[in-house]
């Protein structure tokens, strides 16, 4: 546990330079200012380490930016997603405190190898002590000259800011974010083009998530067979899990991938006194939400939840025991949808809505028989026609939550109550 | 161009590798339903309406936004597609209210058609309608956003086309309201173009707000008149009267847009000041006559003042057809007399304009660079500057000798203030830099000039262009050099093998240069109003307006002795004061009639109404006075006729060249420039444009030296005119932009 | 409108992007006005934060009225921001929040009438292991109970 991200977070003063340097940290990035780490070989290890987005898509980081055109004159940009607001997920902000060093020394790399001189992390901007630490990080690194213009005199030049949201989940989605650092609303782009063509500002642009880029330094200071070794198969190393919900100890764990999610849950302390496991998300709200039964099959890899019926996602795990009301549940996150749409694309602005309006008519107590179809319906016109992938994933609960738990929906809409006698 | 070959709905269609599928099948006649796709406003990709499914691709994609690649295949049509599109469609009318009765835009929307098609009878919502409070944005336009599907065209056509970020969209998700920032109205000069790109009735036109349902109208092929472009409109027609003015596509000239006062002119038709019956002035008494009895008064008038053809003198407007102009020039040649011209509003109408434009409208795209001389284009001239700002996006620089820094909607990177009185001496300065960096031999007048650093920097500016041009704009007309400029600006377009463009002489002045308007031996405008001439025809005139210095104008046309025969299609006082005789004559789309635009494009028109009241087309009234004044060669059956041999005419083309010498100008100087929607008598009489804050414009701008010279404070009136003090007007001048008449 | 130490502030921001992107400092722009003027945003400071970076007017209400953190009424001194998601509504934020408005004597979305604070229910702030909490000011209040409420409304003033 806690190989990669979390290393140092048991130690003292974990943020720090010294503790970041103690522990192996810019020993790549000192490399390559010396000219003895080539672009081509660190994507060949990124490649090798199996290591996939952590933000939530799973896309080879590797491949991702091989795509970047490297070679291409002119102004490049490396952006951090540090947007973190996928309910359930909370370890962005663990690492920003507790190991923003490894963020800075990621983006670096990731500068160096697509020749990108500036890079941005957006971080969310409720996150104010997250940033106070990753600012003062970034003063270090500074003062340390491992920043800047010329570093060395490596030729090599890297400037890192941070900027800051403002309170838009939407953000979160890589485009939105860009148009979000331009002073815009954050409002998806379509694609193609894709950012590494066309991105911030118009120029070549490779975004990644905090964690992703945080992995970066000891998979080229380790191997990236070690850490494709630290997983399984084709869910290459390690990676947090944020586990929330009815635990006795919710907590974020960074642990192998492919760890049975049973070990997961007693590593958060199991149920409450006297709790039955009901339901699980496993990868973030916007993942199909899995029965008890399922979810104690699964592994924590991208293959066994997928084979589960659902998504590893930003890996955040929400534990919900037999307390809890799936129908308040499941409009609790109709909502959030709802609330967080941009409102640019037309099936997600109107959607969203609709959704939520039959959900909370049928907590009310006014719901009709009919209703459950007309959700799965509006849900599966929402799918697959929106700009981005808000408009899946506010439209994936509803389907699972529905398949999974109908008998309880239609208890509600009979009774005008909640089957389960105390909700959460 | 033609490159690759896609299959659409089985069938295999050509395009441009990188073109968007969307445009390949509208080419192809294949029908794909879209809201926020336009083809002269940048994808956005929202509205999801164009969903088609593509060979291989999981998810549908919006036809908009998909590029053609060779060998793709797209279904437009099959199960993937509809579902796709009839979801959409679905989302897109929970929320759109079910007013069609009584929306404006009602048979001509949009998204009633789709819906007719994609469009379910039965709706599942049930959660209640959202709406939207509507916002007061101008005289202009109506809101009613309850109906707006957020498609963004309004959003895009202002940023992209009008240049002025103006609508926005507030708000997220389903509260997401597109409105302009606060209260403030919609200000740009093409505004009304948002009406026409509104798919729905969120936007629609003010004025025709609940005249006419839109199937009711009769739509006719016409031009607009008020500038130097003739863009092409649509009259829509009910019960003989215009109702609304749309554009019409026509690329080369004004594309698919028109500025407001193409749209919103045509209010002035029904003004309650329209001239409806002749009127003759007997024993300083006005009364109202029949045709005839007011023609045989105007005729015996002309004939018992005029034993000499040299003592007759025409006048006209610069609005009048191609055929109104021709016929009078005949007429008063045919009288005998050389006294007739169409610049009555010059300083020094004394010899020839001589700058033709030597660019098309279509080519001004092109140009990486522009020189305005004398101009406030975005206003005075909106679909050309239109042409200018597309180059400007293309990466065109601009630069300016203007006597005030305007609001443009470019970035003017190089602006000369320069004073009328200094405007030759700056020019002087331009050419010989220009002649000096290109090595050329000088001119002897060029050699006591001075060159300035300013003048070296707008030389290089031409120099440095591969492809620049050289625009000549109106406020040159009310100066005094006017000649010497514009012999100038053609000099130093030469020398720098720049382009040239004159949009001074505006709406259909190239007509009346087509018909020699002008005199070759007679008098000019200045001098005819000066002269002791004593009959005249005054077609269209309003000499608060139209003249230089109407208060003299108006004194010497009223003379005892002289005998003025006013054909005017809107009651005047000023004209009432000196004419003996008013003619009601047709105005804009109540006459047949052409139009030469800048690209010297002939534009014929049929007439979209009938006249008002007892009102008839100018041309027939001409006829008819040549006709009873027993000139010859007016037998013309229709004004086609007429057109015909107006155009055969070679307008003579040898101008001698100008000299270059500056006329006594005061110290400090005025340019007096008519607001943009007091050009004509039209414009004057739209109730809506006088409303807008362009209507509204009336203000004497001068510099804080100059003011103190003048001895005048923040608020007095100048010439009538509240003074503005500030630092955007060149010293030693007074500019005046105002819907007021105009004072000398 | 804009005091001289904001326009220093937002200098510093315009300061990280490149020459003529002084647009992208915008949401920090309207945070910092907005912390001068109490909590809240007018229309004239939106204005003069768009004038102050030489964007269209529209576009700055755009980024003001999209994103959350901007209030367009006036705010108590502190604001409450409640987590009302799901990891936090598992852990019984719903009755928390009602104890905290009986308490208060507030409603959520309201700023209390001594101006003192206001509560706002918002969407996941990202600490979900510290279910149910709370943001005030730049501060997180993780692992929420009704003792813990009254401690942390006791330090308020």
């Amino acid at each position: 546990m806690n190989k990669v991200c979390f290393k140092n977070i048991n130690k003292d003063n974990p943020s720090s330079l010294a503790t970041y340097e103690a522990s192996g940290g810019y020993k790549v990035w000192r490399k390559i200012l010396k000219g003895e780490l080539s672009q081509g070989k660190i994507l060949d290890e990124l490649k090798t380490s199996g290591l996939r987005g952590r933000g939530g898509a799973g896309f080879p980081t590797g491949l991702k930016w091989s795509f970047m055109p490297r070679n291409q004159e002119g102004q490049k940009y490396v952006v951090c997603n540090s947007d973190e607001g996928e309910p359930g997920t909370c370890k962005d902000r663990d690492i920003l405190r507790f190991n923003p060093h490894a963020v800075i020394e990621g983006m670096a790399i990731a500068g160096y190898v697509m020749k990108a001189s500036v890079g941005y992390n957006y971080i969310r901007g409720e996150f104010m002590e997250p940033y106070y630490r990753f600012e003062e990080a970034l003063n270090e690194a500074y003062g340390a000259g491992l920043l800047g213009e010329d570093i060395n005199d490596s030729k090599i030049t890297f400037n890192l800011y941070t900027h800051l949201g403002a309170g838009a989940y939407i953000c979160g989605e890589e485009t939105a974010l860009l148009e979000s650092i331009e002073g815009k609303k954050g409002q998806p782009r379509f694609k193609p083009p894709f950012p590494a063509n066309v991105g911030l500002y118009g120029k070549p642009t490779t975004i990644n998530n905090t964690e992703s880029f945080a992995s970066v330094p000891d998979i080229l200071a380790k191997g990236g067979q070690w850490f494709a070794d630290l997983g399984v198969p084709n869910s290459g190393g390690c990676k947090l899990f944020s586990v929330t919900g009815h635990v006795n100890n919710p907590a974020n764990f960074e642990i192998p991938m492919g760890t049975p999610f049973s070990d997961l849950l007693e590593m958060a302390g199991g149920l409450r006194e006297g709790r039955k496991l009901k339901a699980v998300i496993p990868g973030g709200s916007s993942t199909p939400v899995l029965p008890a039964k399922a979810a104690l099959k699964m592994n924590m890899d991208y293959d066994s939840i997928d084979k589960a019926g659902s998504m590893l996602g930003a890996g955040s795990v929400i534990i919900m025991d037999d307390t809890t009301c799936m129908v308040k549940a499941l409009t609790r996150l109709a909502h959030f949808y709802y609330d967080e749409s941009c409102g640019q694309c037309t099936p997600c602005r109107e959607g969203t809505g609709w959704i939520y309006r039959v959900l909370k008519r049928i907590m009310d107590g006014h719901g009709k028989n009919e209703d459950l179809d007309l959700l799965l319906s509006v849900q599966d016109k929402i799918i697959g026609n929106t700009i981005c992938a808000l408009g899946d994933a506010a439209a994936m609960p509803v389907e699972s939550f529905i398949r999974h738990f109908r008998k309880e929906f239609e208890h509600y809409i009979k009774n005008g109550e909640s089957m389960v006698a105390k909700d959460g | 161009m033609v490159d690759i070959e896609i299959e659409i709905d089985g069938k295999v269609v050509h395009g441009n590798s990188g073109e968007s599928v969307i445009s390949i099948a509208d080419r192809e006649g294949i029908e794909i339903p879209r809201f926020c796709y336009h083809k002269k406003l940048s994808v956005s990709a929202n509205c999801r309406m164009c969903l088609i499914d593509i060979k291989g691709n999981p998810k549908p994609q919006p036809a908009c936004s998909t590029l053609a690649s060779a060998g793709m295949k797209l279904y437009t049509k099959n199960a993937k597609a509809k579902a796709a599109q009839k979801a959409v469609m679905e989302f897109l009318l929970i929320n759109h209210p079910l007013d069609c009765p009584i929306c404006d835009q009602g048979g001509e929307c949009e998204l009633q058609d789709v819906a007719m098609e994609y469009g379910s009878d039965v709706s599942v919502f049930n959660e209640g309608k959202r709406i939207v409070a509507d916002k007061d944005i101008g005289a202009l336009i109506h809101t009613d956003m309850t109906r707006c599907i957020h498609c963004t065209r309004c959003i895009r056509f202002g940023a992209e086309v009008a240049g002025i970020v103006e609508m926005g969209g507030t708000g997220r998700g389903e509260d997401l309201k597109i409105e302009p920032f606060l209260s403030e109205g919609i200000q740009s000069e093409l505004s009304g173009n948002m009406i026409d790109v509104c798919p729905v009735g969120a936007l629609t036109s003010k004025p025709f707000r609940f005249e006419v349902r839109s199937w009711q109208m009769n739509s006719i092929q016409s031009i607009a008149r008020h500038d130097l472009v003739g863009s092409n409109i649509f009259t829509q027609t009910h019960k003989g009267k215009v109702k609304r003015v749309v554009a019409r596509d026509n690329e080369s000239v004004n594309e698919t847009w028109i500025s407001d006062r193409d749209r919103f002119s045509y209010q002035g038709l029904a003004s309650e000041k329209r001239c409806l019956v002749p009127k003759i002035k007997v024993n300083n008494e006005w009364r109202e006559a029949s045709w005839q009895e007011a023609l045989d008064f105007a005729v015996n008038g002309i004939k018992n003042n005029n034993s000499d053809g040299s003592k007759f003198g025409a006048l006209t407007s610069k609005n009048a057809t191609l055929e109104e102009l021709y016929l009078l020039q005949k007429l008063t040649r045919g009288m005998g007399s050389d006294n007739l011209d169409y610049r009555s509003d010059f300083a020094n109408p004394a010899a020839a304009n001589i700058l033709k434009s030597s660019i098309s409208l279509a080519e001004l795209e092109d140009i990486d660079h522009a020189l305005i001389v004398g101009s406030h284009l975005r206003l005075e001239q909106p679909m050309i500057n239109h042409r200018i700002r597309k180059a400007t996006l293309n990466g065109a620089s601009v630069s300016a000798i203007n006597a005030q820094t305007f609001d443009s909607n470019y970035r003017i990177s190089n602006n000369l203030l320069t004073a009328p009185q200094n405007t030759l001496a700056t020019l002087s300065g331009v050419l010989k830099a220009v002649l000096n960096e290109a090595s050329e031999k000088q001119p002897d007048y060029l050699n006591s000039v001075v060159v300035e650093q300013a003048h070296k920097d707008i030389a290089d500016n031409l120099l440095n262009a591969e492809n620049a041009v050289v625009i000549l704009g109106e406020h040159v007309n009310g100066n005094p050099d006017s000649d010497g400029i514009s012999q100038l600006v053609k000099d130093i377009a030469e020398a720098s093998q720049a382009q040239t463009l004159n949009v001074s002489l505006t709406s259909n002045s190239l007509a009346a240069e087509q018909v020699g308007f002008r005199p070759v031996n007679g008098k000019n405008a200045l001098e005819i109003l000066a002269s002791d001439l004593n009959s005249f025809v005054m077609f269209d005139i309003y000499p608060d307006f139209d003249c230089f210095n109407p208060e003299s104008a108006i004194e010497n046309l009223s003379r005892s002795d002289a005998f003025v025969v006013s054909l005017n299609s809107f009651e005047d006082d000023s004209v009432l004061k000196y004419s003996d005789v008013v003619l009601p004559i047709a105005s804009f789309y109540e006459t047949s009639g052409t139009h030469v635009n800048i690209d010297n494009i002939s534009q014929s028109y049929s007439a979209s109404v009938k006249s008002a009241g007892d009102s008839k087309p100018g041309w027939k009234v001409i006829k008819v006075l040549a006709d009873l004044l027993e000139i010859q060669g007016f037998e013309f059956v229709d004004s086609c006729e007429v057109a015909d041999e107006a155009l055969s005419m070679t307008p003579s083309t040898s101008v001698a060249r100008a000299k270059i010498t500056g006329s006594e100008i005061p110290e400090i100087s005025t340019v007096w420039q008519c607001a943009p929607y007091s050009v004509d008598a039209l414009v004057r009489h739209s109730s809506s444009l006088q409303e807008t804050q362009i209507g509204q414009i009336n203000v004497a701008s001068v510099s804080k030296a100059t003011a103190k010279l003048l001895k005048l404070s923040e608020g007095d009136l100048f010439k009538g005119v509240p003074v503005n003090i500030n630092n955007s007007v060149a010293e030693g001048c007074v500019f005046v932009h105002t819907y007021q008449p105009r004072k000398c | 409108m804009i005091s001289d130490q904001a326009k220093k502030e937002i200098d510093i921001w315009v300061a990280k992007y490149p020459t003529g992107r002084q647009s992208s400092a915008v949401m920090e722009a309207l945070k910092i006005v907005q912390a001068e003027n109490g909590g809240s945003l007018t229309n004239d400071l939106i204005k003069a934060v768009a004038d102050y970076l030489d964007m269209p007017r529209i576009n700055a209400q755009e980024v003001a009225t999209f994103y959350e953190n901007y209030n367009h009424k006036p705010v108590g001194k502190h604001v409450i921001r409640f987590c009302h998601n799901i990891s936090c509504m598992l852990n019984g934020a719903d009755d928390l929040i009602s104890y905290l408005e009986t308490k208060l004597g507030v409603k959520t979305g309201e700023a209390r009438k001594d101006g003192l604070v206001s509560v706002k229910k918002v969407e996941c702030l990202g600490a979900c292991v510290g279910a149910p909490m709370c943001q005030i000011g730049d501060k997180y209040f993780e692992n929420l109970t009704e003792q813990r409420i009254d401690e942390i409304l006791d330090g308020l003033k």
